[in-house]
């Protein structure tokens, strides 16, 4: 069964169909045009997917961290137990880790010295991406150290650093940590190596997201802080994170934008196909009209043929996009196949979608100018 | 009863600033199994009179029936209708669509009618003007002759009243022309049809029933056969 056996049912389609492939040049051009404003679009639209996927997933542990310190009108130099009990009431089932914090020399074997920052901390696996050894979930002896650091002490794992008057064995090396702040040389101890420290310098909330740290930060503002009061300073970058949703949104649009230049102009071209064409048939619309089609049936017609167009080319369009995609992911974000998922697929559906109405658009006034062309004039060419 | 009936009909058009007076009131008609011919000088407003007769072009003055009724002040899409039921045209330069073959070219202005099924009729309509072994040629694969035969089945899909012929003898050679003409009268008495036609041709005078001479937009002679 071919495909006019099939559209013989839908009169407009068959004509359309045939009418189409009378000039097959003309019809591939008018439709390449097409294909290249969706790849434009697409394209376009899921490269900002990829980028704003890729941003969120770099910056997301950033923006769902919240972290707690003393403010200016604290009773006293840090942080209670009181306090991180009241914390993790608000916190529900987000972690919380209170961590004390101190500076030290660290000396080498050949005598080289390099200063780092002391962090005693339980839940060392929350805060620290282990990138060697075991990141333990309670952080009881032995110590974790930056690789960076271990590198240029000469240290390994198994190796005993020594911290005020006792020695720790390195259990596991710190990768880069995440967010801001990371790169430097850092110590990480249990919580009993700096116990003569009666508070907490500070407490870090781990939250799913970024919606839930900024609930966090509210509710901690609201239980510890009251009028202008700062009991503790509460700090998050969900609002960083927004900031940056909203320009990759801005991007977007602009390159959206882009691309509906060249879809607008393959319209245009689409535009002229379709009137050169009714033009050129002018006389055979004329016998139609004069053997009795109707005004609408030809209206029809010919909308049928730009949105066949618009079809074609919306689909090759798509198809190549689609090719596109999967290298743009590959390249950005190292796995193909997340072009799948709705945020960047949809462009494909945007560009589909916006190619047929495009040609419908461009079909409108060719159809209505050849269908009302009364049969006498049209007939005499 | 006439099928087609002209009363004092008047067609004036501009062209420029010129007011054109192309018919001046002219009196018309022509009944079912009959054939009128309609012949004139280039300009003596044959062709305008044969736009109005098929509906394709309003007068300004004056009356048009088809069939009794009076249909001068139709709508385009009345028009259109009554075109579609009861008018069939064949054209001097056949005009078929080159994308559709010999049967779909005769059910094209049932095409769109998805009440009633034409294609049975488009066929035998065929096989009676002699292509019965041309149905899937396409009109590139046609010589004139053959052309004009499928023109006139096409104009007979619809079983009208009418079949109006604008030279439809013009682009064929002689011998093509009188076969031509010898299937239009055997059809117009098969079909019950009121032929019109317009030509140059004098050999057409031997197959009409009665012919309408036109001279400056006034019928100068009827000359029954």
């Amino acid at each position: 069964m071919s495909v006019a056996d099939v559209l013989w049912r839908f009169p407009s389609a068959l004509m359309a169909w045939r009418n189409l492939g009378r000039n097959r040049v003309r019809t591939g051009l008018a439709a390449l045009g097409i294909v290249i404003g969706v790849i434009a679009i697409a394209s376009l639209g899921m490269a900002g997917a990829a980028i704003q996927q890729q941003a969120t997933t770099d910056l997301g542990g950033l923006a769902s961290e919240v972290t707690v310190s003393a403010g200016e009108d604290s009773e006293q130099d840090g942080l209670t137990d009181d306090q991180v009990a009241e914390m993790r009431a608000i916190a529900g089932d987000a972690p919380v880790v209170p961590q004390k914090s101190n500076a030290t020399r660290l000396t080498s074997r050949s005598g080289e010295e390099v200063f780092v920052s002391v962090t005693a901390v339980e839940q060392a696996n929350v805060l620290y991406n282990v990138t060697t050894g075991d990141s333990p979930d309670r952080l009881e002896s032995g110590a974790l150290i930056s690789a960076s650091t271990a590198e240029q002490l000469g240290l390994e794992i198994g190796d005993p650093v020594e911290y005020d008057g006792r020695l720790y064995r390195i259990r596991g090396l710190i990768g880069s940590s995440q967010g801001f702040g990371g790169g430097g040389n850092e110590l990480v101890l249990p919580l009993s190596a700096l116990s003569d420290q009666q508070y907490y310098d500070s407490v870090t909330i781990e939250a799913s997201d970024g919606d839930q740290a900024t609930a966090i930060s509210d509710g901690l503002e609201e239980r510890f802080n009251e009028g202008d009061e700062e009991v503790i300073s509460v700090t998050n970058f969900a609002g960083v994170q927004d900031n940056i949703d909203s320009f990759l949104n801005t991007l977007n649009l602009a390159l959206l934008g882009i691309g509906s230049i060249s879809l607008v102009v393959a319209s245009v071209a689409i535009l002229n196909v379709m009137l050169m064409s009714t033009i050129e048939r002018r006389g055979e619309i004329g016998v139609l009209r004069a053997v009795g089609i109707r005004r609408g049936e030809v209206l029809r017609m010919i909308l049928t043929e730009a949105a066949f167009l618009g079809v074609i080319g919306g689909f090759l369009g798509a198809l190549v996009s689609l090719g596109v995609g999967m290298l743009m992911f590959d390249l950005i974000a190292d796995d193909a196949l997340l072009v799948f998922g709705w945020s960047s697929f949809r462009y494909l559906f945007y560009g589909f979608g916006f190619a047929v109405f495009a040609s419908l658009l461009s079909g409108l006034y060719p159809a209505w100018k050849a269908a009302n062309d009364r049969p006498v004039d049209a007939l005499r060419g | 009863m006439n099928v087609i009936e002209l009363e004092d009909v008047v067609k004036r058009y501009r062209s420029g600033e010129e007011i054109i007076e192309a018919l001046k009131g002219v009196d018309f008609q022509a009944d079912r199994g009959e054939m009128v011919t309609v012949i004139g000088p280039s300009g003596s407003g044959k062709s305008t009179m044969l736009n109005i007769i098929g509906l394709l072009d309003t007068p300004t003055e004056g009356t048009v029936r088809l069939d009794g009724r009076n249909v001068t002040d139709f709508s385009e899409d009345e028009l259109t209708e009554e075109r579609r039921s009861g008018i069939g045209f064949v054209f001097q330069d056949f005009h078929l669509l080159p994308m559709l073959t010999a049967t779909e070219n005769v059910e094209l202005p049932s095409m769109w009618d998805t009440s009633v099924d034409r294609h049975d009729r488009a066929i035998d309509l065929l096989e009676r003007v002699g292509l019965g072994d041309r149905l899937e040629h396409t009109p590139k694969q046609l010589s004139g002759g053959q052309k004009q035969r499928v023109a006139i089945a096409r104009a007979l899909i619809n079983e009208p009243d009418i079949l109006l012929a604008d030279e439809p003898t013009g682009n064929l050679d002689q011998d093509t022309g009188e076969t031509i003409l010898e299937e239009l009268t055997r059809l117009k008495e098969e079909e019950d049809v009121a032929i019109v036609a317009v030509t140059h041709d004098e050999q057409m005078l031997q197959y009409t029933d009665s012919t309408v001479r036109i001279v400056d937009g006034v019928i100068q002679e009827v000359v029954p056969a």
